[in-house]
């Protein structure tokens, strides 16, 4: 304690005066319901009769139960299939909004459209659109000479479609890439075409170093989203008029937690899911963190 | 420490070199200048346009069914064969939508108001302060993002229940008060871009660290602050849920939960009306266009602000 | 919580409830039932006085406690359980005791379109469910594709859904009275492993669901009016869809789907009114499910959907309320004249299998027991051999039918 300046005291003083919202909502909201769920895990909720302690069976329970693995398994391909796909799409059209000038406005609005679209209606769209008779998809291939899949009901293609339904939602990763490309220093560029670096090359080495900030943040809260995809599968498969037919190839974790919460009445197992995604998102991160660290950039920081 | 998230934002243009223009050059050389303008240029505005049509297509097609009859809603037509108004009538006057308008607006706008300042104090508290818990408390953050909400909901209901708060609007807005993991960490980002010597100078002409934050921290970052309003905006316009579980009486509802309503009251005995549940959803959701797209444009005119500080 | 009755004919019994008890008030939470809503609510102690959901949800709410059993509301409300039809309340009852109020009656039979039989020179008797292997002959007939895709289905077996049906006329009964699952009884799986063949004649699981679900089922395009089907079994609330298409050219008729005595056979679906536990008002909420769906009510609903039918210039298509001396009095007094013989056939056939209508029993572990039979016809259609889908059902529902009827 003695060995902290007066500065650092006051600094820490005052930092903690603005995190404090944050903190009483922790609190309040996040901390009690957590531990709650926590211990939910422990238990056996129906929801209509009070929790009834089981110990760690429910645990046991997501060793043994094939649907845990299968679900978990799916939700990983999703993700691996989503997140760098995503996030190459959503730079790419970024770089192209950012050379257009003053249309930019216009396609903006057009690529967050998407994400402004209510995922019932989106849901149903795409059933339409994905359907591998007649969908709209699948003529537009045929006119490239591809036969499309049966992207909605072949079980090899269920993940790819969510892929794709998710791929139509990155307006938001747009945005954000579109203001940390404008942010990027002009004179650097004309430093570099000095140089004579042709454009991959100043992409490479100005562009990414750049906006490296922006890639890690996009990139970890997208893995963190795609784990807990829950809406486009839940519409597109689970819903009442598809349910019977789905796949247990499209079920993802989140869906399978659902259906443990309020269909059979487990929600104690439920909590136990939840908190193994937890952990496991929370490795996933650290992960992300310490190679993040590694390649993204330091700049802002030079005084330190 | 290694696990201390110190990544890099966008950086913000130190005074010495103000941008005229934010807008990254176009090849400066005349070789370079050929080029761009010959295929290049094509191939991007051929990508772009491809690209516009798949992202706005589904929503033309909503347009469409909307006002197409039950009968033509999937028949693949872009433009209806028979023409419909009757069916926005019909949502019109299945219940106080102009109520539940107003109620969305009153939501939507409180919750992002609140999520956004709260979001802002607290990023700049992890961004600019150095502390001994920054690392852990900010992993703690981080760590809220990742228990799904479906385990937490009930807990928190019960909370409310508790405060007596049941059937108000009070819950679907009140979280935001206290910030949101999501927001805190992207402002943070961008605040950390903030070169210190800014902050330092301020200091030394006596500045408190609020001004800190409100004369330095929040002009310099003012596309992330638009940013955070309208993507809460958006989430908390589109919300079904909290409204689903908080509110009953008909009065309080927002658009979404309304128009559940109504489509649901038409969906008896088996027949679902898509045309009216088309209709609905276009409702829904043209206000929230209809903001963003003029909303955007001080999205483009804070960055430019920005790259003007000097 | 859980009911819209938004048309007439649950405004007009809205309307005679409270003309009946002019002091209740009634507040009405719109929307179908969402099980987080419902949960949500009863977990936290503020629960609705009355829900409205799907029959067969009634078995597995009631087992876990989350509606209450109906004997007093019964004893006190004076409220005449015998009008009910038997495969309604066999649904609602579990152990012995009442948990649901039964509403309407959603029977099933086949429906043909006549234009697609005779392009391919197959008779309307021809699609008939008594006779397995002549039915799979008949639907090769009317099958048609182009290279890779399908144009017509001719006999669409309505898989996964419809497994019980198909179970249930070979014989089987997938499950017993007292809950126990029983899905793979050799006749279930005979079933099972006969309609999916009919579906691999008929292109193969993925591609004959691309193709069924691109149907436009409410639309004008629907499949019997484009001849994408050219017979299925189906719902008698679809013939209301249909009516509108007759003067586009539909040429609808119907044959009974029976068992392979000939005897028509359906199951039963539809809704019931339950009262939650927790409830602070059960005996008004008693009082709403026995006047929603009395006799005199029923009458008055009808009146009202004669109202609409005259004025929309159309005719009645049937009344089908889970009540029998109703349904009887609505068919005598208004089921007069129906334009279209092949909609008159329909809803004859319709009327024909109320009776004989059975009705799943309902079981402690029914959410689990429909999941498990689900997902093998859906691995089957994917490729498992049908005893081997079967098997695993029954393993995971037995498992999880000693788990449920272990907890007491």
């Amino acid at each position: 304690m003695g060995s902290r300046s007066l500065l650092q005291r006051r600094e820490g003083r005052a930092a903690y005066l603005f995190i404090a919202p944050w903190i009483i909502g922790f609190l309040v909201f996040t901390a009690g319901p957590m531990v709650a769920s926590l211990w939910l895990s422990f238990t056996d909720y129906s929801l209509v009769d009070p929790a009834r302690s089981v110990g760690a069976a429910n645990y046991q329970q997501l060793l043994e139960d094939p649907r845990v693995a299968k679900s978990l398994a799916n939700t990983f391909v999703y993700a691996a299939l989503f997140v760098p796909l995503g996030t190459v799409v959503a730079l790419a059209l970024a770089m192209l909004l950012q050379k257009v000038g003053r249309a930019s406005g216009f396609f903006r609005t057009v690529f967050y459209l998407p994400v402004m679209t209510p995922a019932v209606a989106a849901g149903a769209m795409f059933l339409l659109l994905l359907n591998g008779q007649r969908g709209l998809v699948n003529q537009v291939l045929a006119w490239f000479g591809v036969t499309g899949p049966n992207w909605t009901s072949d079980p090899a293609w269920l993940k790819p479609s969510l892929a794709v339904v998710s791929l139509w939602t990155v307006g938001g990763s747009i945005i954000i890439y579109l203001a940390a490309l404008n942010n990027v220093p002009r004179q650097l560029h004309e430093a570099a075409l000095l140089d004579g670096a042709g454009p991959v090359r100043r992409f490479v080495s100005v562009t990414l170093p750049m906006i490296s900030g922006a890639l890690f943040f996009t990139i970890i809260t997208h893995t963190i989203a795609a784990m807990q995809m829950f809406d486009q599968a839940y519409t597109m498969f689970y819903g009442p008029q598809q349910k019977s037919t789905a796949s247990d190839e499209s079920l993802v974790y989140m869906v399978y937690l659902f259906q443990n919460a309020f269909e059979f009445f487990k929600m104690g197992f439920a909590s136990a899911m939840a908190w193994l995604l937890f952990v496991i998102i929370l490795v996933i991160t650290v992960i992300q963190v310490r190679v993040g660290n590694r390649f993204v950039y330091y700049e802002g920081e030079s005084t330190r | 420490m290694t696990t201390e998230v110190r990544p890099v934002p966008p950086a913000v243009e130190p005074p010495s070199a103000p941008l005229t223009e934010p807008v990254a050059p176009q090849g400066l050389s005349p070789a370079g200048r050929r080029r761009s303008l010959g295929v290049g240029k094509v191939i991007r505005w051929l990508l772009l346009l491809a690209f516009t049509v798949a992202f706005v297509y589904p929503l033309v097609w909503l347009v469409g069914a909307s006002l197409k009859p039950k009968s033509q809603v999937f028949d693949n037509r872009l433009v209806p064969e028979t023409i419909q108004w009757s069916n926005f009538q019909e949502v019109w006057n299945a219940g106080p939508v102009l109520r539940w308008l107003v109620n969305s607006v009153t939501v939507s706008v409180m919750a992002a108001v609140a999520v956004t300042l709260s979001s802002a104090l607290v990023a700049f508290g992890f961004a600019y302060f150095r502390f001994r818990l920054r690392g852990p408390l900010f992993g703690l953050v981080l760590a809220t993002m990742m228990l799904p909400g479906a385990v937490t909901m009930i807990p928190v209901y019960l909370i409310w229940h508790q405060v007596g708060l049941i059937d108000t609007q009070v819950p679907l807005w009140a979280n935001n008060l206290f910030g949101s993991a999501f927001y805190i960490f992207l402002m943070r980002q961008f605040f950390l871009g903030i070169p210190r010597e800014l902050f330092e100078a301020a200091r030394i002409d006596g500045c408190s660290y609020l001004g800190l934050f409100r004369r330095i921290a929040l002009p310099l970052c003012r596309p992330a602050l638009i940013i955070v309003f309208i993507f809460e905006l958006q989430a908390s316009w589109s919300d079904l849920l909290k409204p689903l579980i908080y509110l009953q009486t008909e009065e309080y509802f927002t658009m979404p939960r309304g128009l559940k309503q109504i489509v649901d009251g038409f969906a008896l005995s088996g027949e679902y009306h898509w045309e009216i549940a088309m209709a609905a959803t276009l409702v829904a959701t043209l206000p929230m266009i209809v903001v963003f797209a003029f909303g955007q444009r001080y999205f483009m005119e804070g960055l430019a602000t920005t790259a003007k500080q000097g | 919580m859980g009911f819209g009755g938004e048309d007439e004919v649950g405004q007009s019994r809205i309307a005679a409830f409270k003309a009946a008890y002019p002091s209740v008030q009634v507040t009405n939470n719109k929307g179908d039932f969402d099980a987080q809503q419902f949960l949500t609510a009863l977990a936290s102690g503020n629960p609705p006085d009355l829900v409205y959901m799907d029959r067969n949800l009634i078995g597995t709410y009631a087992k876990k406690g989350a509606i209450v059993p109906l004997e007093d509301c019964i004893s006190s409300q004076k409220v005449d359980t015998g009008q009910y039809r038997e495969a309604a309340m066999k649904s609602v009852t579990l152990a012995g005791k009442v948990y649901g109020i039964p509403e309407f009656y959603i029977v099933t039979t086949n429906l043909v379109d006549t234009t697609s039989l005779q392009q391919a020179g197959v008779a309307v008797d021809d699609i008939q469910t008594k006779d397995w292997d002549a039915l799979k002959a008949t639907a090769t007939k009317l099958f048609k594709r182009n290279g890779n895709k399908l144009e017509r289905i001719g006999f669409d077996p309505k898989l996964p859904e419809y497994f019980p049906l198909w179970a249930t006329a070979n014989g089987a009964t997938i499950i017993k009275d007292d809950g126990a699952p029983n899905l793979n009884d050799p006749k279930a799986v005979e079933a099972l492993a006969y309609t999916v063949g009919l579906i691999d004649d008929q292109g193969g699981w993925t591609t004959f669901k691309s193709f069924r679900d691109s149907f436009d089922i409410f639309g004008e395009k629907n499949p019997l009016s484009a001849g994408s089907v050219a017979a299925f079994p189906m719902e008698n609330w679809y013939v209301n869809v249909l009516r509108d298409f007759i003067g586009q050219g539909l040429k609808l008729d119907s044959t009974p789907f029976t068992n392979h005595d000939g005897a028509p056979v359906s199951m039963v679906g539809g809704s019931a009114w339950a009262i939650p536990k927790g409830a602070k008002n059960p005996t008004a909420a008693c009082a709403w499910a026995k006047t929603m769906t009395d006799q005199a009510t029923w009458m008055k609903a009808a009146d009202a959907r004669i109202a609409k039918v005259k004025k929309d210039n159309s005719f009645f298509t049937g009344l089908f309320t889970a009540n029998k001396p109703a349904d009887e009095a609505i068919r005598a007094k208004y089921l007069t004249d129906v334009p279209d013989p092949g909609f008159k056939r329909a809803i004859d056939n319709f009327y024909a299998t109320l009776d004989s209508a059975v009705a799943l029993a309902p079981s402690p572990a029914g959410a689990e027991i429909d999941a498990a039979w689900r997902s093998a016809v859906t691995r089957a259609l994917s490729g498992q051999p049908a005893q081997q889908a079967l098997d695993q059902a029954q393993k995971e529902a037995e498992a999880a039918f000693s788990k449920a009827n272990g907890n007491g």
